[in-house]
């Protein structure tokens, strides 16, 4: 039998009509879950980047990162993963669009623009 | 020069072009940029990853699995963390949302190749093709024909609509299916041709 069928057109077809109209957002649950599982992984292999340094890269903190930065605790702490006890981290793995507001979370960034 | 229909002048079009020759070097320093703020494990950088590229990997699989949403998440999240193991060798010679498809492609695959390896009974009337065509409704498009190719896959047998998503959305040979199950040629035609047979019969039928 050879690896030709007259179907092979139409299955083709529908393969890349299936590509051109398929959306491009992942859930804001599974982008959470995603971003919890890299941190550990990072975490696995020793200290994240500090919360300092990320601040002097220019990058924005949110409140609970800005509490541990200017808090009297080594560099060794500052490199610590906040988001590890935040509920921020476990309503944005538990439901899609969870009811977290604070700026520069990441967790409120994965649930995309604003809704009207 | 004025402008056929829709399309812009040619002038506009040039110009266009050239743009993006010029901003494509300015990407790959983005990428570049982003990809070493996360190998310093800056939590910032890493969620912008995430951000970035969790869209594009998402619709990647969801096109190529069987549509369970357990399933496609889980692998959207070895794509991660695969891409993390292996972020340090990212050079930039091709973008970071093509490099990070890349290993989509080969999780798909290895997917594909555990559950086709299992082997088959093999049933001599089964295996013959009908001359029933796919008939193609030339008013269904977009997520109306993607819902329903995504409700025949799921109906069907895994192994049918695993073969059929490797032969049409990855555009895999039979030969290189068999190849990289440790099956016969024959044998992925055969399944070939019985998932094609029960595609077109539920196709068909609604």
């Amino acid at each position: 039998m050879p690896d030709f069928s007259p179907d092979d057109a139409a299955f083709e077809r529908l393969a890349e009509s299936e590509r051109e109209s398929s959306a491009q957002s992942a859930p804001s649950r599974l982008k959470a879950r995603v971003f919890s599982a890299l941190q550990l992984a990072q975490a696995g292999s020793g200290p994240l980047r500090s919360v300092s340094e990320t601040m002097r890269d220019g990058r924005k903190l949110c409140v609970f990162e800005d509490l541990v930065r200017i808090a009297p605790i080594g560099e060794r702490i500052k490199s610590w993963n906040p988001c590890r006890v935040c509920h921020a981290r476990i309503l944005g793995e538990a439901f899609e669009n969870p009811p977290v507001f604070w700026p520069n979370c990441p967790y409120v960034m994965f649930k995309g623009p604003k809704r009207s | 020069m004025r402008s056929r229909g829709n399309l812009p002048d040619p002038a506009t079009l040039l110009t266009r072009m050239v743009g993006q020759q010029a901003t494509r070097p300015a990407l790959l320093a983005d990428d570049l940029k982003l990809v070493e703020d996360v190998l310093r494990k800056d939590r910032k950088a890493t969620a912008e990853f995430v951000e970035t590229y969790a869209g594009a990997v998402y619709a990647y699989l969801r096109r190529r699995l069987p549509p369970r949403q357990d399933l496609v998440e889980d692998l959207v999240q070895e794509v991660f963390l695969a891409a993390w193991r292996s972020l340090s060798q990212f050079r930039g010679s091709a973008s970071l949302r093509v490099w990070l498809l890349g290993i989509a492609r080969h999780k798909v695959e290895d997917f594909y190749r555990d559950r086709l390896r299992q082997p088959e009974s093999y049933d001599e009337d089964a295996h013959r093709e009908s001359d029933a065509e796919l008939v193609m409704d030339g008013h269904m498009e977009g997520t109306e024909l993607e819902q329903r190719v995504q409700a025949i896959l799921a109906e069907l047998p895994q192994p049918y609509s695993l073969v059929l998503l490797w032969r049409y959305w990855e555009k895999r040979s039979a030969r290189e299916m068999a190849a990289q199950t440790g099956r016969t040629e024959k044998a992925i035609e055969r399944l070939l041709a019985r998932a094609r047979e029960q595609f077109k019969k539920r196709w068909n039928d609604a």
